[in-house]
């Protein structure tokens, strides 16, 4: 069981090694994205999208931190949402 | 000609007297504006937020399960009834506290009222240091899986119930933490690495987590990677590992490690019109070999290979496509699987299944009903006196989850 689980992980850590080292720079599919098309994208990942008229424009920044550190999306991704969530 | 001059001069005075109470006019236009755009400045700057920011939100848990069990030993079958408002195991209200310090730091306080009375869920700042690195320090959620950290909560779990051993397999615990999301291609990685006191090895082989104070001078260690293989972010797939001693300091488990692995996916895609939302995960935790008291006789000791592993798959379909009352409905089902130690005072094989129907009556507000299987087999030592046979439930839940 012990070996099964290094080499899965072994795997899993050359398959990251590997994809880092071949695709280093953002592409531009990703850096064109608008904030409405990552909130529907990565809001749903854990609940549903959320509506923007449930929060204030500051609300929304401190909610936007919040949900960052537990989602993990990027900073681009929590800028551009909060943006689209604040109008 | 004289009377030229005359209508010149009635027209030139007519103009004259019409032109001053245009000037004056026009003056007293400018001095009201100015007075009111005054006027709005002051307003703007009484509410002028600053820098740091302030908020309450939260959420609560309500509901009522009804529960048959019949245990079978040795033969014999007792059944026994229960219903109860609400349903212990899930009940809470949790309001939660967010500071923001301007956009670098970001404080969070979670106490909760719930079946242990009050407790906290967390309470930790964050300070967000670098584009892909924040760092934590507090009272936190370890990154072991993903279900603990970001699939518990009331409003977003589709099902009433937990799936068994997955959270309680991941602590809360005092230390530091470093995470973030790094962009990569067309892909994502995100990292979660957590320096914290570690768990505690109990008398019968369990753990206990959230120490304030260490029981040794080891610190344990738990991270997580995730990778996200698609531009539109649908799947992610994760490893974690824990390592660290559990034994108290002085004793002869001093050394004693905790080594567990945890392995997760979710994905979410639109099928359309239908939003289709697969997540699993499975938690396998090896504690190294003691010689534990036998609480039969004080004077014997027993052992057992302490593993645990417990593992779900849940698969759930929202028609949001739909016209009408059919797009807020959502239908869930999970597959359970826990087992725990053979041969110690709580060894099992446990699985269940459950179903649920889902109303959203918003985003975030969520009325449900499940129902849940559960089948256990006691692995327990029968020389310790911990055998407790076969166990079978029905349970019927009913509960409202709200996100404030």
């Amino acid at each position: 069981m012990k070996k099964t689980i290094i080499i899965i992980v072994a795997i899993f850590n050359n398959l990251l090694l590997i994809t880092a080292m071949y695709s280093c720079q953002v592409s531009h599919k990703v850096i064109s994205k608008s904030g409405v098309q990552l909130w529907a994208e990565n809001c749903q990942r854990c609940h549903n999208t959320p509506s923007s008229a449930s929060f204030s424009p500051e609300q929304w920044e401190t909610i936007g931190m919040h949900m960052q550190t537990r989602s993990l999306i990027t900073n681009e991704e929590r800028n551009k949402i909060v943006e689209f969530l604040k109008q | 000609m004289r009377s030229k001059r005359i209508v010149l001069g009635i027209c030139l005075v007519a103009a004259l007297t019409n032109r001053i109470p245009l000037y004056a006019q026009k003056t007293v236009v400018d001095s009201a504006l100015l007075d009111r755009v005054s006027e709005l400045e002051k307003q703007m700057a009484s509410k002028k937020t600053g820098e740091d920011h302030f908020m309450v939100v939260g959420l609560t848990t309500v509901g009522f399960a009804s529960n048959k069990t019949t245990n079978t030993l040795g033969g014999v079958s007792t059944s026994t009834k229960s219903n109860s408002f609400p349903d212990a195991d899930n009940y809470e209200f949790s309001p939660m506290f967010l500071w923001r310090h301007g956009k670098s730091f970001l404080m969070e306080f979670e106490p909760s009222f719930n079946n242990n009375g009050l407790s906290v869920n967390w309470a930790d700042i964050s300070w967000f240091a670098a584009p892909a690195l924040i760092v934590r320090a507090g009272y936190f959620v370890l990154p072991y899986g993903t279900y603990a950290k970001r699939e518990a909560a009331g409003w977003i779990n589709k099902l009433a119930p937990d799936p068994m051993g997955i959270a309680d397999m991941t602590p809360t615990d005092y230390g530091v933490e470093v995470e973030g999301g790094i962009p990569v291609g067309s892909t994502k990685f995100s990292y979660d690495v957590a320096l914290t006191n570690g768990n505690q090895l109990n008398p019968d082989g369990t753990l206990t987590s959230g120490n304030i104070v260490d029981n040794n001078n080891n610190k344990t260690i738990t991270a997580r990677v995730g990778f996200l293989p698609l531009s539109n972010s649908s799947l992610e797939v994760g490893i974690s590992g824990m390592w660290g001693k559990v034994g108290d300091q002085g004793s002869p488990n001093q050394n004693i490690m905790d080594n567990s692995y945890a392995f997760d996916l979710n994905y979410v895609k639109m099928y359309s019109p239908i939003l289709l939302n697969i997540k699993a995960q499975y938690n396998i935790q090896n504690i190294g070999n003691v010689n534990y008291i036998s609480p039969v006789d004080s004077t014997q000791t027993y052992t057992f290979k302490n593993q645990t592993t417990a593992s779900f798959v849940q698969c759930s379909l929202r028609p949001v496509g739909a016209a009408g009352f059919m797009k807020d409905l959502e239908i869930a089902g999970r597959y359970t699987v826990f087992n725990t130690p053979s041969n110690s005072t709580f060894g099992a094989n446990q699985h269940d299944i459950t179903v649920g129907l889902d109303y959203w009556l918003t985003w975030r507000t969520v009325f449900k009903i499940c129902y849940q299987a559960y089948n256990g087999n006691s692995t327990a030592s029968k020389t310790l006196s911990s055998f407790t046979g076969t166990t079978t439930s029905d349970t019927f839940f009913v509960q409202f989850s709200i996100q404030l």
